[in-house]
């Protein structure tokens, strides 16, 4: 469905890769090698300076491209709330086609595991964790088709992270979604991915089967990361 | 009653140049050249000055203005793009809305008789006019920069959920135009009460009654109120596309150099 070929951007290097529907692929491997920018290059905020990406055996530049931000979700790693409710965040991306319904907020608020009186809060009176999950659900209620995100539950005690897991499983699976997920905790990954993509360095280092390839990684780094 | 400075007078102002020279002589500060420099170079300009305004104000109308006005929107256009210089096209948008300004200000003086079209009306009023919409250009462009920097994460995000650029970058051009009014308010509000302004203060020494001065300031300060905002918004409503690609990309080198800028200024 996405495959990416030798492409290379900022940090990364020569990156190919290929993603089927309804995978849930998890992005994982040591800070600062290129995770969060690999997520750019899904939605185009950033273009690769060499090398290609195809959607359904396409240029991915093909797809117009503010439609393609709406299908590919992306929670970017900080919440980047914008200033005013939490309304006014969970509206913004369906109001930029008329498609708000009113009441919405509700379910969103929901998924994320926050009460529906949150509405109305300013979002700079948010806790850290609580600014990360209005985030999601913002991200959420353009309804996606393939959620980039970009470690949404590092700011969250393990309970709520886990609540919100079993929320996302669900959702991607009663509609089909795609995931790409980041994070760094490997009891995630093994809860919601079906497959790993471990990056260092700039490149893709193992791509296999969850939780395969966390029992056996073959390469060298992988087994430093997974001991570390 | 027009008092004249007379020019044996002129010359006890070394006094106050003695002043700061001995300050700086006492205290070491290495400043008596600079002093000295700084003084000589500001009596000669304003005499120069003085002298080409005579000559100016001599010359017919449709030469000397025009020729004038046309020098104060070059100058002023080359100020004002220091703010922007890594911006492309500043330079073309700022004289544009320096050429705009000053037309639609001076056509508004023309049409209801507030000014004469004489030159020694209409040069140092437009020279008031440029002048501050020249600083409300520069400041505009300059807080655009550090909005866009600081914003950088919520423009990803509102990109993300599909805005245009245009969308995204509501928040940033609403803070600016904010940002370059808000002292231009305070000025008009505080106008007469902490100083009197300087055209007006130059008129009641010059001899004028207080009450025509104060029609002349009022028009002046309300020109260059109105001046302010309007080029604030010209220079922020254009300049802020240029900060995204065509594929409606947040624009990869000013990403870097903005980020570069920031680092210089920790
Ligand atoms: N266009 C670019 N050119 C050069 N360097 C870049 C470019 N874009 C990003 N980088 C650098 O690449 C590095 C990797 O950044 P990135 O945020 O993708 O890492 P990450 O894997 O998400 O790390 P973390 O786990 O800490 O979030 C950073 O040091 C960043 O400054
Ligand atoms: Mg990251």
């Amino acid at each position: 469905m996405i495959e990416f070929r030798n492409v290379s951007h900022g940090p990364l290097r020569d990156i190919s890769f290929t993603l089927q529907k309804q995978e849930r692929a998890i992005l994982f491997g040591p800070s600062g090698t290129g995770k969060s920018t690999l997520l750019f290059l899904f939605n185009r905020l950033k273009d690769p300076e060499e090398g290609e990406i195809f959607y359904n055996g396409k240029p991915l530049t093909d797809v117009p491209i503010i439609e393609l931000r709406q299908k590919f979700g992306l929670l970017l790693q900080s919440p980047n709330l914008f200033p005013g409710t939490v309304l006014d965040n969970l509206k913004y991306g369906p109001s930029l086609t008329n498609s708000w319904r009113p009441g919405r907020e509700k379910e969103l608020l929901e998924y994320v595991q926050l009460s529906p009186e949150m509405k109305d809060r300013d979002v700079d009176h948010l806790s850290g964790g609580q600014q990360q999950r209005v985030s999601l659900a913002r991200t959420l209620a353009n309804e996606p088709e393939v959620l980039l995100l970009d470690e949404p539950t590092s700011a969250l005690d393990d309970k709520t992270g886990e609540d919100i897991e079993t929320v996302l499983k669900e959702l991607i699976e009663q509609q089909g979604l795609t995931m790409v997920m980041v994070t760094h905790q490997m009891a995630q990954a093994r809860r919601l991915g079906t497959n790993g993509l471990f990056m260092n360095e700039g490149t893709i280092e193992e791509h296999g089967k969850i939780p395969e390839m966390l029992e056996q990684p073959q390469s060298r780094a992988l087994k430093e990361y997974l001991q570390g | 009653m027009s008092p004249e400075i007379s020019s044996q007078s002129l010359w006890f102002l070394i006094i106050f140049v003695v002043i700061p020279l001995s300050v700086s002589y006492f205290y070491q500060l290495g400043l008596s050249r600079n002093v000295i420099v700084a003084s000589l170079r500001g009596t000669v300009q304003l005499f120069a000055i003085g002298y080409i305004l005579t000559y100016l104000f001599d010359l017919n109308a449709y030469i000397g203005i025009p020729l004038m006005v046309t020098v104060m929107l070059v100058v002023a256009s080359f100020h004002a793009r220091k703010k922007g210089k890594e911006l492309p096209h500043v330079l073309p948008v700022i004289f544009g809305g320096l050429v705009l300004v000053e037309v639609s200000v001076l056509a508004m003086w023309l049409l209801f008789g507030m000014v004469e079209f004489i030159p020694s009306e209409v040069i140092p009023m437009s020279g008031m006019v440029i002048g501050n919409s020249m600083v409300a250009m520069g400041l505009a462009l300059e807080r655009m920069k550090s909005e866009f920097s600081e914003n950088r994460g919520r423009l990803f995000a509102a990109l993300s959920l599909g805005a245009e650029p245009k969308q995204a970058s509501t928040l940033i051009v609403r803070r600016t135009l904010n940002a370059a009014l808000i002292p231009n308010v305070d000025r008009i509000k505080t106008i007469g009460l902490v100083q009197l302004p300087g055209m007006m203060t130059g008129l009641i020494l010059g001899g004028v009654e207080p009450i025509m001065a104060i029609k002349y300031q009022l028009v002046i300060s309300l020109s260059i109120f109105s001046s302010v905002s309007l080029s604030a918004m010209f220079v922020t409503l254009i300049m802020y596309r240029h900060f995204f690609t065509e594929n409606k990309q947040l624009l990869e080198s000013e990403e870097a150099m903005l980020a570069y800028a920031s680092n210089q200024e920790k």
